[in-house]
């Protein structure tokens, strides 16, 4: 069985956690493949934006991912456990003293987001067209350095945002790691 | 000064202005695109044919109805009437060059010589997908699972495709003595079922078939439950084709729901020899919107080879009608998504900005002449226009364009440098 987790980062801990108590520990290793001891398992360690796919493609039965990617990539996978760790939330902040408090004012302005997907598919329920601009890191730095007039982005403390005197306006998405395996396995 | 003619246009014809084209070409691109999926190619065929290629291939009432002239040339010329018999005919005659078995779509218009009136023209579009060459029940089974894919796809979620099987009705008919000369007639009345209802129906066939064999005949049309229900009463017969032809069809796809076997379904033409489809709304009154069914010997008339195939036609006014009453038709857009404004000084830079966009995808458009602004704006109003760009002198030299949203009002200043990012970064149909 060949379970795909977060190489580094946010969710690799808890994700390691989480398999060793239903039984499968591993080894610390910097290596990208490994064996759990009871030797039932592999461990795959990669970029979390690309689990999804591995997971989708057979590649890996299982992965533990954030929701935030996993609707980012709309692949079709069984969603088998929403986990309790890992969590956040992809909010819309402005910068302070912008003038803008809702999203309705963000009517026609420019958003910058890594996860354009999920942004716009709200944009669109909540009746707002603006600008979804696409950026893949950094992206709190995007206002002050002209480049959007709000974010879109994930945050966990908040302490992001406020570090570059930014403030949430709206949820869009509230975020926790999930278990996830392709359509043709159960656990 | 030579008189000037009334513009107008023959009863039972339409003109369609960029709106209502807009709608049509959207829902016959989706189709297109649905057939292509498949893997179906498409043919043309001439508009017009000789007069005996297509008179006499109709019935009676069908040959009245075929457009035909005298040409200049004094041949006997005839305007399409339909898109089988043409394609039977190059069928025929290209027969060496075509893989079977051949799989085709064709969307195009025919011509009839009728009388108009409501949902009745003289010319429309037809939209046929047929698959020939081949008697597999897979064939069959396709047809079903693009008329699901197409409705489905076009955004319906309350449909039935009804089914039936002449073949096995045959058997049935037989069963109850029903003489062959007599099966087009009990089909013509089975077929108006829906319109008169079943004692109606009753009626008409105790005009020359006996009590006990109506009654038994009934208790068949009407029968109830599920798919699998009514094979398990009709286990006297040979239902086999039915249950083949059912296993493909969910095995490619197709929600058990959405297909209903409806022993009453006829489809009138004696032309039909196994699978026969209807495709329903049960949401839109408009009656049937697909019908279609499996016959042999198609190009009878051409050649004496043998070509059995299947296939469905769609009605395309329909389906646009249904659609826009079902509201999903309105996030269906003109073209353009941008105007510029036209300005004397900055033309030459304006015109940059527009290859800009449009080299990024977005369609975009210049204003023709340096008209006042007022002008200019109710012409992008008209038109429909969701973003109207300025670049203006003070917009160059401050490096910023001005976008005025249409429908809110609001203007938004964007660097000059950033405008291509900013409208890919819109999802149009929503504006």
């Amino acid at each position: 069985m060949k379970i795909a987790i977060q190489k580094k980062g946010r969710l690799t801990e808890d994700s390691l956690q989480f398999l060793a108590q239903r039984g499968y520990e591993f080894e610390d290793s910097s290596e990208l493949i490994v064996d759990s001891r009871c030797g039932r398992a592999q461990l795959l360690k990669i970029r979390d934006d690309d689990i999804p796919a591995y997971v989708s493609r057979g590649v890996a039965d299982f992965g533990i991912v954030g929701k935030n990617s996993l609707l980012e990539k709309s692949e079709k996978l069984n969603w088998v456990e929403e986990m309790d760790f890992a969590q956040c939330r992809v909010v819309i902040a402005v910068p302070e003293g912008s003038g803008l408090n809702s999203l309705q004012d963000l009517e026609g302005l420019r958003i910058a987001s890594s996860y354009p997907a999920i942004t716009k598919a709200h944009l669109k329920k909540r009746g707002v067209c603006a600008a979804v601009i696409e950026v893949k890191g950094s992206v709190e730095s995007a206002p002050e350095l002209g480049l959007c007039d709000a974010v879109s982005e994930l945050t966990q403390t908040g302490r992001t945002l406020k570090e570059h005197r930014l403030v949430e306006i709206e949820e869009v998405l509230q975020s926790s790691a999930v278990l996830v395996s392709s359509k043709f396995d159960s656990l | 000064m030579t008189d000037l003619i009334k513009p107008e246009i023959l009863k039972g014809t339409r003109d369609f202005l960029p709106e209502e084209k807009a709608k049509r070409d959207y829902v016959m691109n989706k189709i297109r695109g649905i057939f292509e999926s498949f893997g179906y190619d498409t043919i043309e065929t001439p508009v017009i044919e000789y007069a005996k290629t297509l008179l006499g291939k109709y019935g009676d009432e069908g040959s009245k109805l075929v457009y035909s002239f005298e040409d200049n040339g004094g041949r006997n010329i005839a305007l399409r009437y339909d898109q089988t018999v043409p394609f039977a005919r190059l069928v025929a005659q290209y027969n060496q060059e075509l893989p079977m078995p051949f799989k085709r779509y064709q969307i195009s218009r025919v011509w009839r010589a009728d009388k108009p009136g409501k949902g009745r023209y003289r010319e429309f579009y037809q939209c046929d997908i047929d698959l020939i060459g081949t008697t597999s029940l897979m064939a069959d089974a396709e047809v079903a699972t693009v008329m699901n894919r197409v409705l489905s796809g076009l955004g319906f979620q309350n449909f039935e495709i009804q089914f039936n099987s002449r073949r096995l009705m045959n058997q049935i008919f037989s069963e109850l003595s029903i003489g062959e000369k007599t099966v087009p007639d009990v089909l013509r009345i089975m077929d108006k079922i829906e319109k008169i209802g079943a004692e109606e129906v009753r009626k008409e066939l105790r005009l020359f078939l006996d009590e006990s064999i109506v009654d038994r005949l009934l208790d068949v049309l009407l029968m109830t439950g599920s798919n699998a229900e009514k094979l398990e009463q009709l286990s006297a017969f040979d239902t086999t084709e039915v249950q083949r032809f059912l296993e493909t069809a969910a095995a490619y796809g197709v929600p058990e729901g959405a297909l209903v076997f409806n022993l009453s379904l006829a489809r009138g033409l004696d032309y039909y020899t196994g699978i026969i489809f209807e495709a329903v709304l049960t949401d839109v009154e408009i009656g049937s919107v697909a019908g279609g069914g499996r016959y042999d010997n198609l190009c009878a008339m051409f050649t004496k080879q043998e070509i059995s195939g299947t296939g469905v036609a769609f009605g395309f006014d329909r389906l646009v009608l249904a659609m826009d009453e079902l509201g999903l038709l309105d996030s269906v857009k003109l073209n353009a998504q941008v105007m510029v404004m036209n300005f004397e000084e900055t033309l030459s830079e304006s015109l940059e900005l527009v290859q800009e966009l449009q080299a990024a995808g977005v369609n975009t458009e210049v204003y023709m002449e340096s008209a006042k602004l007022s002008k200019q704006m109710k012409y992008a109003d008209k038109k429909q226009v969701p973003f109207v760009v300025i670049y203006g002198e003070n917009e160059r030299d401050s490096e910023m364009v001005t976008v005025k949203m249409m429908k809110s009002g609001k203007q938004i200043e964007v660097p000059r440098a950033q405008i291509a990012a900013y409208f890919t970064g819109f999802d149009f149909a929503q504006l």
